[in-house]
């Protein structure tokens, strides 16, 4: 599978190439380092000398998945709440603190309980939401402000971030590579001592990123609602960061709760690409976080999808020209269609050769552009995507046909040997160019790591891939591209034909 | 075995003294990063090998064999500016038209078929200043990637039929130009920073439509020669099949002359102005802009350490920590100087709030500016935004092609030789005083131009208090 559009990760390392033309270059099998501690975190370490710099990346196999209807949001806005400090960094005097942090989660949770009533007594509101405002501020003269933020900065960290997705979450930094003692220090302390501070000031900020990624953007809402709409009950259908009234109504105990519940040695992997050497760097990893009770494993998502007994058409109406979305329910990895599914990517949708691009784009020109890509997720079924932006006066109606006409060829006729080799040998050249940063393949091995359970995943892709025939194409396609099995998603104005 | 540097053996070393340490001491964690000690940082801006060749070609070349990929930058020293209004539009008709346009023998299809079999990445893009190919290859076809490199600089075909393909998309990206409010914002400002200028023209359909073949032709024809063409090559490449190879593409072009480009008078905006554009969203892209500085102005490195502390730092940056951290109206709160090579590049202050705190949010963002002007900044900000600057100076060099094209183009654009290793020294000799200044320079609410698009009924009332005259734009009008 593609682990996120645009982000083709194939085949490391079964190609001799990987580390260089010299003889004897070892492979990327041989290159990660793999260690597993005692409270079952798991360290993978590849060595590069070429520059002083080092980019290490925390993934945790959590996401949205974990989240119940009671908490939708919860794990994105936590990933916000550990950029807040610890009890020893983000604060003055954590002990003098703590009982500020504890009556601002009383008034705060009392003003979002009493908002939930259907006559609330506005005198009341008003009372708790400026005895909030004054622990607020109150509080400030405890806080140093972002502070893992400044340190990093101060000892020239780049890219310091996170990013929640369905099935995980993911903590990086680049650093220079003298400084990799201070994220072992600062990273070590998140995990054991974190502080929920500043809590409803961020709620706040995930409604304005909320308002700013899907509320005003076209394209994301027509995404939103492509998964929202293909799933009737996997958790897969959710948006990862929540619907205004979930956000709204988070509480720091059900923050907590996440917390204590999925973030834990046992659902970590870190990974460490660049100029370090690993022996150090297992050390260095022992010493710092090798103490944290291992937690417990996070269940796997009951929730099965069931077959979809017919075509779900949806219609979006934003201030936008037209877009259109499709989605077909498949199989994730490891599974052999899943597999396919990466050819078939390929084939239709990378490159201007691509059949759809050309077809649509170059011949027929009802399109501006096309997409094909992997979503939402990857430890369970998902979608396979087109999406495409039609050219006017050419309509989303044409251009549907025109993709469905497509597949149906991928369906009925097998697919060239030289269009096979073509679509290989992009896999593997652009899996190379991905391999180029440190920061790109720390960010494939914890990945690999975490939803396959095993970062060689990346390491057979290549036999799995070249095992596959023309035959298997066309009988996957036949077989998922149903009318039955797809979702499709029209945006456009109230008033577009 | 990865081929090690000088400089890599010693960190190396520095790395090994730091775990014998470790692990001799059984000792309780440190608390503080007060009580870590680092080994020194051993690092020196990597040396880049550059030569030119007897018609004038300019190459700039560094090997990297971790990856059997080669990449090549091509870049033809003229560029777009020049465009007459009229043609607004000619720059991403050219960079698209000379791609999928064919070359040499091969026609548009045959060339992306090609290149496609070869699994090659390549564009092509026409910018203010500059003509550019990007190309990334296996390095075991090398040979043929600079064979179509020398299609495309020396015959390019720039079919006809392509160009209406390109004419029809960018048509409707025209269409679809009010679909996205950053976008709309975006537009909106540089319009209004560079009035009458290149920089501020966006394109119309009859602008489109007056750009022919022939100008693609003749713009060919004109500025593309040997001597106006730098070359950066990085990767798995041997040096001297490379020189021969590109000898064999490149070695019977002949100089000719090349006209100097005449770059078109820039005017600063009389005086400031609010530009209203309504559109029915929940939030509001609010953008505040000026013209700023080019790399000629010794001020610039006081300008990057003034902006970090704006809104350029992140969370270090006081418009990050007031407008989103202290307050909550935001996700995003920046500023940026774009430091133009021969002409001013904008200064941008951008942050999107929901429509009913517009208000605040652009008061708050002003008065942060207004404070940068009016007191010298914390010693404690300004220490903390210089050892940022300096000490991240090191992933500028992470990419080996992006240190060999940046070369390039610094030598292309006259940065001075000392221009990266003095980058560092530079930084750190400015400033609280120098911050003053140059905020006093280049921040003037008076001036400064202000957009907004978002639903104006929540705020519209609140831009009175600004002292600036309010424009409402029509999105449906000017197509």
């Amino acid at each position: 599978m593609r682990l996120t559009h645009g982000l083709i990760i194939l085949l490391l390392g079964l190609l001799p190439g990987f580390a260089g033309t010299a003889l004897g270059s070892p492979t990327l099998e041989e290159k990660v380092i793999e260690h597993q501690f005692a409270n079952g975190l798991k360290l993978l370490v590849v060595e590069r000398h070429d520059t002083p710099i080092v980019s290490a990346y925390i993934t945790m196999g959590v996401g949205s998945v974990h989240e119940t209807s009671e908490t939708r949001g919860v794990a994105h806005l936590l990933e916000h709440m550990l950029f807040k400090g610890t009890e020893t960094f983000g604060t003055t005097n954590y002990q003098k603190e703590r009982p500020i942090l504890e009556a601002i989660e009383k008034a705060g949770s009392s003003l979002d309980a009493l908002r939930l009533q259907k006559d609330a007594d506005p005198a009341r509101v008003a009372a708790l939401k400026k005895e909030l405002a004054d622990l607020q501020e109150e509080h400030k003269q405890y806080v140093v402000k972002d502070v893992f933020s400044t340190i990093y900065s101060e000892n020239g960290g780049v890219g310091f971030n996170a990013f929640t997705s369905k099935d995980q979450t993911t903590y990086l930094i680049s650093l220079p590579s003298n400084k990799l003692e201070l994220w072992a220090l600062l990273e070590s302390d998140r995990m054991k001592h974190p502080v929920l501070r500043e809590f409803y000031t961020e709620r706040d900020v995930i409604r304005e990123e909320r308002r700013r990624s899907y509320d005003t953007n076209p394209g994301r809402q027509l995404y939103e609602s492509l998964v929202l709409n293909a799933y009737n009950v996997h958790p897969y259908r959710n948006p990862i960061i929540g619907w205004h009234s979930d956000i709204a109504n988070l509480s720091p105990q059900k923050t907590r709760g996440f917390l204590h519940k999925y973030y834990a040695p046992v659902n970590t992997v870190i990974a460490l690409v660049g100029d370090v050497k690993a022996a150090d760097a297992i050390a260095l990893v022992e010493r710092y976080f090798g103490d944290i009770p291992p937690g417990t494993p996070a269940p796997n998502v009951a929730a099965i999808e069931p077959e979809q007994t017919g075509e779900k058409r949806v219609i979006d109406i934003f201030d936008a020209e037209p877009r259109l979305a499709i989605a077909w329910h498949k199989p994730t990895m490891p599974n052999k269609d899943d597999y396919v599914f990466d050819l078939i990517d390929q084939i239709l949708g990378s490159g201007r050769t691509s059949r759809l691009y050309r077809a649509l784009v170059e011949e027929q020109q009802l399109a501006t552009s096309v997409s094909v890509y992997g979503a939402p997720g990857s430890r369970y079924p998902n979608l396979f995507v087109i999406d495409a932006i039609p050219r006017y006066p050419h309509t989303t109606a044409e251009l549907e046909s025109a993709i469905y006409a497509e597949l149906d060829k991928l369906s009925n006729e097998l697919v060239g040997d030289a269009e096979l080799t073509k679509v290989r040998n992009r896999l593997l050249t652009d899996q190379l160019r991905q391999l180029d940063s440190n920061a790109g393949l720390a960010g494939l091995l914890t990945s690999y790591q975490s939803l396959a359970g095993d970062w060689r995943y990346l390491v057979t892709y290549k036999q799995e891939i070249e095992k596959l025939t023309a035959e298997d194409i066309k009988q996957v396609a036949g077989e998922y591209f149903k009318a039955a099995n797809r979702t499709v998603v029209v945006l456009k104005r109230e008033d577009a034909s | 075995m990865m081929r090690l540097s000088r400089q890599t053996h010693i960190a190396l070393l520095a790395g090994m003294a730091a775990l014998l340490i470790l692990a001799g001491c059984a000792a309780p964690l440190p608390k503080s990063p007060d009580e870590l000690h680092y080994p020194v940082l051993d690092f020196h801006v990597p040396d880049v090998e550059t030569l030119v060749l007897a018609n004038g070609i300019r190459l700039y070349l560094k090997e990297n064999k971790e990856l059997p990929l080669v990449q090549m930058t091509a870049m033809i020293g003229s560029g777009a500016m020049t465009t007459p209004k009229e043609k607004t539009g000619f720059d991403g008709l050219f960079g698209s038209t000379w791609r999928s346009g064919g070359a040499g023998e091969r026609s548009p299809d045959e060339l992306n078929a090609y290149l496609d079999q070869l699994a090659a990445d390549l564009s092509t893009s026409l910018g203010p200043y500059t003509a550019e190919v990007d190309l990334s290859l296996r390095s075991e076809d090398l040979a043929k990637g600079i064979a179509v490199l020398g299609d495309l600089l020396r015959r390019p075909t720039f079919a006809a039929e392509r160009l209406d393909l390109a004419r029809s998309q960018a048509q409707e990206y025209l269409r679809r130009q009010n679909d996205n409010p950053g976008a709309i914002s975006s537009r909106l400002l540089m319009a209004a920073l560079y009035p009458n200028h290149y920089l501020g023209y966006s394109p119309s359909e009859e602008s489109l439509a007056a750009v022919t073949r022939q100008d693609l032709v003749d713009f060919h024809r004109t500025y593309f020669a040997p001597n106006n063409l730098w070359i950066a090559v990085s990767g798995d490449f041997e040096r001297a099949a490379l020189l021969r190879i590109l000898e064999e593409n490149f070695g019977d072009w002949a100089r000719r002359a090349v006209p100097e480009q005449t770059l078109p008078t820039l005017l600063h905006p009389q005086s400031g102005s609010v530009q209203v554009a309504a559109k029915n969203l929940p939030q509001t892209s609010i953008l505040i802009g000026d013209q700023g500085l080019t790399k000629d102005n010794p001020d610039q490195y006081a300008v990057r350490v003034m902006n970090y502390i704006l809104g350029g730092g992140g969370f270090n940056s006081r418009m990050m920590r007031e407008i989103r951290s202290d307050r909550g109206l935001a996700y995003s709160a920046y500023s940026y100087f774009q430091i133009g090579r021969r002409l001013p590049g904008p200064f941008v202050a951008g942050t999107e709030t929901k429509n009913a705190s517009v208000g605040p949010a652009i008061n708050l963002t002003r008065q942060i500016m207004q404070e940068l002007r009016d007191r010298p900044v914390t010693e404690e900000e300004l220490q903390l935004a210089k050892e940022s600057l300096v000490n991240s100076f090191v992933f500028g060099f992470e990419n080996t092609h992006s240190v060999v094209s940046q070369q390039m183009s610094q030598a292309f654009y006259g940065y001075p030789a000392d221009y990266l290793a003095k980058y560092r020294q530079r930084i750190a000799a400015v400033t609280a005083a120098d911050v003053q200044r140059v905020a006093r320079e280049f921040i003037d609410l008076g001036r400064q131009q202000i957009v907004l698009v978002g639903n104006p009924q929540e705020f519209r009332g609140e831009l009175d208090g600004l002292g600036l005259p309010v424009v409402d734009v029509d999105l449906d009008k000017p197509r």
